[in-house]
């Protein structure tokens, strides 16, 4: 083996390292080195899909419950760290600074609800979708084909952010259009998923989470220590970087740092940036709040987090799993904010001009002259990033189509062999409708990943939260809750959508503003659980069947 | 009591030992996060005061003869300092560029001689063309012609080559825009000004922590600490708490 590998990389070496110069504009053609670095890593997740890929629909839907603590930490790390989180959140602290750390704020602080109040249950309770536990535990058909409909709309919204992120680096990469690089990425994202299932996919996400962080990690190292940063811990040494933005960093205190473009190392004094809520930003107080809360929610309340604890083994590991799933996670969402605060004054020349928020990332290392195969490698763990998270969410929906709709809906004596056969199809379809959309750009990537956060906190939060919690809570309530909860997402994505198509209606400026498609969880919530609780107490009590369930099962 | 009321679960009123202790535990967290979160936040509100930069005080001390046209030379210099200030921050609308642009050039343009003026406007005629054709920004040909703006704009401005708003002073000069500087965009630079530079600061803002401002930390850094310290006790607490119970899950 070595015979092969040695050569092959001393044949590879001077070629990427030529390919490296074709990298270091900004935007450009197609750019060799990181192609090479993307291409070898799509082989191995798919190599890795192929040999621990899916044998039944067993392993399919919840990977045989073979993984580990720390193995399923870092698969819901890797599912989590999507290109919202690896793109997008840098691109929303540049756009708007203070404000954008609402994002990681509500990314974290939503996995402390959903341990404290759903993990350990939802693993007791034993069901492999979000769907079958609604429509168990609220004794419904309907409700559960309605839960199977939402898995698959938050599915498809949450994969849109990521179509965009894909597109973006592989429009970067490859030189493509973006309408191109957003068709090439998804076809790739689709074989891939499709070849792996989800057995393939939780042990693809533990590779992926590997190089995820590390391609995250080497350019901030690099960054810091080149700019004079505490470059040993970059993520406590970008505070200093925080503070030289507002305090402004003048020509003649730095000595001879410049950017990729030759522009010093310097910014005019520019509080706004990091002080909160800032007029300058176009951001206030109230959406700093409501976006926080709608995320927090919606991350407690998202199908295919919540299905990550059916795959562990025990129900002491599915809270454990949450908290080396959030260490993981935390190790990114630390770093973040120091590409963006970098990229600040990195591109503050207006020279510099206007960069595409979303891959800030890549244009901070490229500024910052990184050597062009570490953004080659850092791109590719965008790329990466996106994967791991588009995978997961694609057997999500595709689990919400095979399994809640067509297997307990429609055609319940479907073999194991059409079951599966189905949730292909699903996948297939539902990687079909994002790609469409997420052609149409419209919006940053965090955005419209939190388009999916409000959504599932203002339908499966309620549920899942009222279903564990509370035995009062039944079907009539759950109904009303839901038709509440829905109503206020129908209203807030209608004027988002006639907004982007130039249309105005009534109310437009109120509703635009309290009820944004970023966060209109933040009232949705409430309500649904409010409608809920309130119809619930006038109607008749829950069977006794699934009291007894909840008593001596979920909660003994 | 009969068998259609035994069965009940209610977050609120536990009915078993165990429930009660999770449900004390879940509510002392729960607690902890959202003062951490919410309640930090209400502070930073309920303690904040819209604090300008020095930038702001020295524009509102030269802006009422500059919009008058009748400013010395030295409050005319004071006054495309501030605007460049504003022209070079993180954040700027376009047409607030465009209204601080039409202030920079003619004030500029007015604090420049007869012979400064004829070499100004075309360098910057030629900067302009240049600038409408350059495909890449290291073309020599630009850059020289930008630096030979820069510099014939430096002298009436009195700006050094070390002072960073000499580094982008050519970018804000616009040829359409020497002569008059517009009502329009008079009130425009008079809303700018203040909403580019007036911040909601406190001691919580301004107070510095391991090189961070104390908020900024709080919520990039500390928080994220906090929830992992809250779902790892959560864990740990459950953990043990089964155990004492000889409660196997």
């Amino acid at each position: 083996m070595k015979k092969i590998i040695i050569p092959f990389i001393l044949l590879a070496l001077p070629t990427l390292a030529q390919a490296a110069v074709g990298a270091t504009q900004l935007e450009g053609g197609f750019k060799i080195g990181p192609s090479i670095i993307l291409i070898a890593i799509l082989c191995l997740f798919v190599l890795v899909g192929i040999v621990f890929r899916a044998k039944d629909t067993n392993d399919f839907y919840a990977a045989g419950r073979s993984i580990s603590r720390v193995g399923s930490g870092m698969a819901i790390a890797s599912n989590w760290m999507s290109a919202a989180s690896f793109l997008g959140m840098a691109a929303l602290m540049y756009g708007s600074g203070y404000h954008g750390l609402a994002y990681v704020v509500g990314w974290t602080g939503g996995y402390v609800l959903l341990l404290v109040l759903m993990a350990g249950q939802i693993r007791k309770y034993g069901k492999y979708t979000a769907a079958d536990f609604i429509g168990d535990r609220y004794y419904s058909q309907s409700l559960r084909t309605v839960g199977a409909i939402i898995a698959i709309l938050i599915s498809i919204s949450y994969c849109v952010g990521q179509f965009v992120g894909i597109g973006l680096m592989f429009k970067w990469i490859l030189g493509l259009d973006y309408q191109w690089a957003v068709v090439v990425g998804g076809s790739v994202v689709l074989a891939y998923t499709l070849i792996s299932g989800m057995l393939g996919v939780t042990k693809n996400m533990q590779i992926q989470y590997v190089i995820i962080i590390i391609s995250f990690l080497i350019p901030l190292f690099i960054l810091t220590f080149k700019f004079d940063y505490f470059w040993v811990l970059p993520q406590i040494g970008y505070g200093a970087v925080v503070t030289d933005i507002v305090q402004g960093v003048p020509i003649n205190d730095i000595s001879g740092m410049m950017n990729s473009m030759g522009h010093e190392y310097a910014i005019v004094p520019s509080p706004e940036y990091a002080m909160p809520w800032d007029p300058a930003t176009g951001k206030t107080f109230f959406q700093w709040m409501a976006i926080t809360f709608s995320l927090m929610i919606g991350t407690a309340g998202l199908p295919h987090v919540l299905q990550r604890f059916y795959v562990v083994p025990k129900i002491s590991d599915a809270r454990w799993s949450v908290v080396w799933g959030l260490f993981f996670i935390c190790l990114l969402y630390w770093s973040a904010p120091v590409y963006s605060a970098l990229g600040k004054i990195l591109s503050a020349h207006p020279e510099v001009g206007k960069l595409a928020k979303d891959a800030i990332v890549v244009y901070t290392a490229q500024l910052g002259e990184v050597h062009p195969l570490i953004v080659g490698l850092l791109a590719a763990g965008g790329v990466s990033a996106a994967f791991s998270t588009v995978s997961g969410l694609l057997v999500a929906g595709a689990s919400a189509f095979s399994h809640d709709l067509y297997v307990k809906v429609i055609n319940p004596k479907a073999s194991p062999r059409l079951q599966l056969t189905m949730a292909r199809a699903g996948t297939v379809l539902m990687a079909i409708i994002v790609i469409m959309i997420a052609i149409l750009e419209l919006g940053l990537i965090g955005e419209l990943v939190a388009v999916a956060f409000s959504l599932a906190g203002c339908t499966i939060f309620p549920l899942f939260l009222l279903g564990i919690w509370w035995s009062g809570s039944n079907r009539q309530g759950a109904k009303a809750g839901l038709m509440v909860g829905g109503l206020v997402s129908i209203i807030s994505i209608t004027y988002f959508i006639a907004g982007k198509q130039g249309v105005v209606l009534p109310f437009d400026e109120f509703i635009g503003y309290y009820l944004q498609a970023w966060y209109f969880a933040w009232i949705g919530a409430p309500l649904s659980i409010l409608t809920n609780i309130v119809v619930s107490k006038f109607t008749s009590n829950t069977p006794l069947e699934i009291r007894k369930f909840l008593v001596e099962k979920v909660h003994s | 009591m009969n068998e259609n009321n035994q069965f009940h679960i209610s977050f609120f009123k536990p009915t078993t030992e165990q429930a009660r202790k999770n449900r004390n535990i879940i509510l002392v967290l729960v607690s902890i996060w959202a003062i951490g979160v919410f309640g930090f936040h209400f502070l930073l509100r309920a303690i904040e005061k819209p604090t300008p930069e020095p930038v702001l005080i020295a524009f509102n001390e030269v802006w009422e003869n500059v919009k008058a046209e009748d400013a010395n030379k030295a409050e005319m210099q004071i006054f495309v300092r501030s605007a460049l200030q504003v022209t070079g921050k993180v954040f700027i609308k376009p047409e607030h560029r465009v209204a601080l642009d039409n202030g920079i050039t003619w004030a500029t343009f007015q604090l420049a001689d007869s012979v400064q003026k004829v070499a100004l406007a075309d360098a910057l005629q030629a900067f302009e063309k240049s600038l409408s054709q350059v495909e890449v920004l290291s073309d020599k040909d630009y850059i020289s012609k930008r630096n030979k703006l820069t510099a014939l704009a430096m002298v009436p401005l009195e700006l050094k080559s070390s002072d960073l708003l000499s580094k982008f002073i050519a970018l804000e000069l616009r040829s359409k825009m020497t002569n008059e500087f517009t009502v329009e965009n008079k009130k425009l630079v008079e809303q700018a000004m203040p909403f580019y530079t007036i911040h909601n600061q406190s001691v919580l803002t301004d107070t510095q922590f391991l090189g961070f401002p104390f908020h900024y930390f709080y919520s990039a850094v500390f928080l994220l600490i906090l929830f992992i310290g809250i779902c790892w006790f959560y864990s740990y607490k459950t953990d043990k708490m089964n155990k004492r119970m000889q409660i196997s899950e």
